[in-house]
């Protein structure tokens, strides 16, 4: 067999199969995205042109809940990082073999943001919420019922990072601990000896050399969390009525809730697009320039 | 040297620090499973405590006499198992091609891959509710399964890709002189190699399909619910039954938990790849 036709044969399943499951159905999607077109009954549909991207750019809804997105993203990505970068400094200065502190981090690595969600509203839900009894007792707040955490509109929607920090700050740690354990040695030993202390030793050596895992991680970190959808899902449903709705969870609303395709795949679209330019954005002026 | 302060008082700090971090980051999941084992009356006594009175295994009872949700761990446990097969099957003979016989096909193929994985699941589910309904694949088992497979496969690709690339090329040469075939090269000579990279890929299609939540909203309604959406069903119908909640939530990730703890070293491995060329 040709070399050519071999490379062929291996790459047809994926290729079909990613065009029929992948390509078609995206291309569906933006099609419909012209159309005034219901769930129930696809087939009758009317042209409409751009009129649903016009609708979906004027929304006041949709771009509430664009924004609500990047609030909760910014939020739940900030704190993240801290706490891993944090904790994967910690894990470094302590030299020695053991490493029973990063085997109880990796813990919720592959848990399910369902499960994360779940167990972080019964620490924060009404009145058996136990988070707020801590910090009462602890003398934080004045009593266990002064922050309504996921009833708030004004908070609910950093309350639900929560969650979302605690699932993902081991991955940000074990991440960063890997990439500080590239670091040479002699490097750090050499700049010692010039005489820089430690917070220079980690300003202008350990910074600098960590840049491109610290792009990765908040790249693929900040995507993550603009498509979220089942952490808020299990701890809101997008309540107290839309002010946990992020953008996914308003897509899958008017097209589950309100039967409305047409609508629901232009935003669909635009997310995709945003996504995608995005991804793009990061490769090329991040990724690239440090790679060299 | 008398110039710095004893150095293992330092150290103290720092492995006490570590300590308190570490031991208060898995607090949470503590409390989950404590919950999960107190009597249901206890569960909402106000106060909360930390810690059962007495040790219970009635939340438990109840979620397994629960109507739908054993079967939800079958479901659950069915369209992981077929969609790891499924994306292995597919993945595998072309990431083998990617890394080795790297041409211009190849390399937009592989492009191609990381677009689809920063698809939102939203933006395919929406347009796979309409084909699952064509094709009359709601609510089944292989309409999920070819859902999952969909963002499994790219990920198999990147991975699977990887870990040929540490192949030498001159191996499959070698076994071509020595009269294979090009796929037999990579059936008996390649592929017997790479237990560890296939196990490892396996695995995380195995999890990603486990945990997946929105395309099963979407695409099930009745028989092929898996385990996540009957979870959410009980929080949302039940509200407050929240000791057999905590018992589902602990049979659902309890698995996967001691995994993650068996092959930390593999999965960060995996994860940090992933994390490079996702």
């Amino acid at each position: 067999m040709s070399e050519r036709r071999f490379v062929l044969l291996m790459l047809a399943p994926a290729v079909l199969f990613l065009g029929l499951l992948v390509a078609y159905p995206v291309a569906l999607l933006v099609y419909n995205s012209f159309f005034e077109v219901e769930l129930i009954n696809p087939s009758a549909r009317v042209w409409v042109g751009l009129a649903n991207y016009a609708d979906a750019l004027t929304s006041k809804r949709i771009l509430e809940t664009a924004l609500r997105t990047l609030q909760y993203s910014a939020f739940a990505l900030c704190f993240e990082f801290i706490f891993g970068f944090g904790a994967a400094l910690l894990f470094s200065a302590i030299s020695g073999k053991s490493n029973w502190h990063r085997t109880i981090f990796a813990l919720p690595l592959m848990i399910s943001p369902i499960v994360a969600g779940l167990l972080w509203r019964f620490l924060l839900v009404g009145d058996i919420g136990i988070l707020n009894y801590g910090l009462s007792a602890l003398g934080i707040i004045p009593n266990p019922k002064a922050i309504n955490w996921l009833s708030d509109p004004d908070i609910v929607i950093y309350s639900v990072a929560f969650a979302d920090i605690w699932l993902t700050t081991s991955f940000v740690a074990l991440v960063s601990y890997a990439g500080l354990t590239n670091i040479p040695k002699d490097l750090l030993e050499a700049a010692r000896i010039d005489g820089a202390n430690a917070l220079k030793r980690f300003w202008h050596v350990t910074l600098p050399l960590m840049r491109p895992v610290i792009a990765v991680v908040v790249i693929v970190r900040g995507i993550d969390a603009l498509k979220t959808f089942d952490l808020i899902w299990i701890q809101t449903q997008g309540g107290p009525r839309q002010a946990s709705e992020v953008f996914s969870m308003n897509i899958y609303q008017r097209m589950v809730r309100y039967g409305d395709l047409g609508e629901a795949s232009a935003s669909a679209t635009l997310f995709l697009a945003f996504m995608i330019v995005l991804a793009a954005f990061a490769y090329w002026k991040i990724w690239r320039t440090d790679n060299g | 040297m008398a110039d710095r302060p004893s150095p293992d008082f330092g150290k103290t700090v720092i492995n006490l620090a570590a300590l308190v971090l570490v031991l208060s980051y898995a607090l949470p999941y503590v409390y989950l499973v404590s919950t999960s084992l107190k009597p249901p009356a206890d569960v909402q006594q106000i106060p909360p405590s930390f810690f059962p009175g007495r040790v219970s295994l009635e939340n438990f009872a109840t979620v397994i006499g629960t109507a739908g949700l054993p079967n939800a761990f079958v479901n659950s446990t069915v369209v992981a198992v077929l969609t790891t097969l499924l994306s292995l099957l597919i993945a595998v003979p072309a990431a083998y091609v990617s890394a080795l016989y790297r041409r211009r096909i190849t390399v937009i193929f592989l492009l191609f891959a990381l677009v689809t994985r920063m698809v939102p699941a939203v933006s395919l589910g929406v347009p796979l509710f309409q084909v699952m309904k064509t094709l009359g694949l709601l609510d089944t088992t292989l309409g999920l399964v070819l859902a999952h497979t969909s963002t499994a496969v790219p990920l198999a690709l990147l991975l699977m890709s990887a870990f040929f690339e540490g192949v030498p090329k001159e191996l499959e040469e070698a076994a071509r002189m020595d009269g294979c075939t090009r796929f037999g090269a990579f059936v008996h000579i390649i592929l017997p190699l790479m237990p560890s990279g296939l196990a490892i890929t396996a695995l995380f299609s195995f999890i990603a399909s486990w945990n997946e939540f929105l395309f099963a909203l979407l695409l099930t309604s009745q028989n092929s619910k898996t385990a996540p959406i009957v979870i959410a069903e009980f929080n949302s119908v039940y509200g407050l039954a929240w000791g057999p909640m905590t018992a589902a939530a602990v049979l659902y990730s309890l698995p996967v938990i001691l995994v993650t703890l068996l092959l930390q070293k593999q999965i960060v491995g995996g994860l940090t790849f992933g994390a490079v060329k996702g």
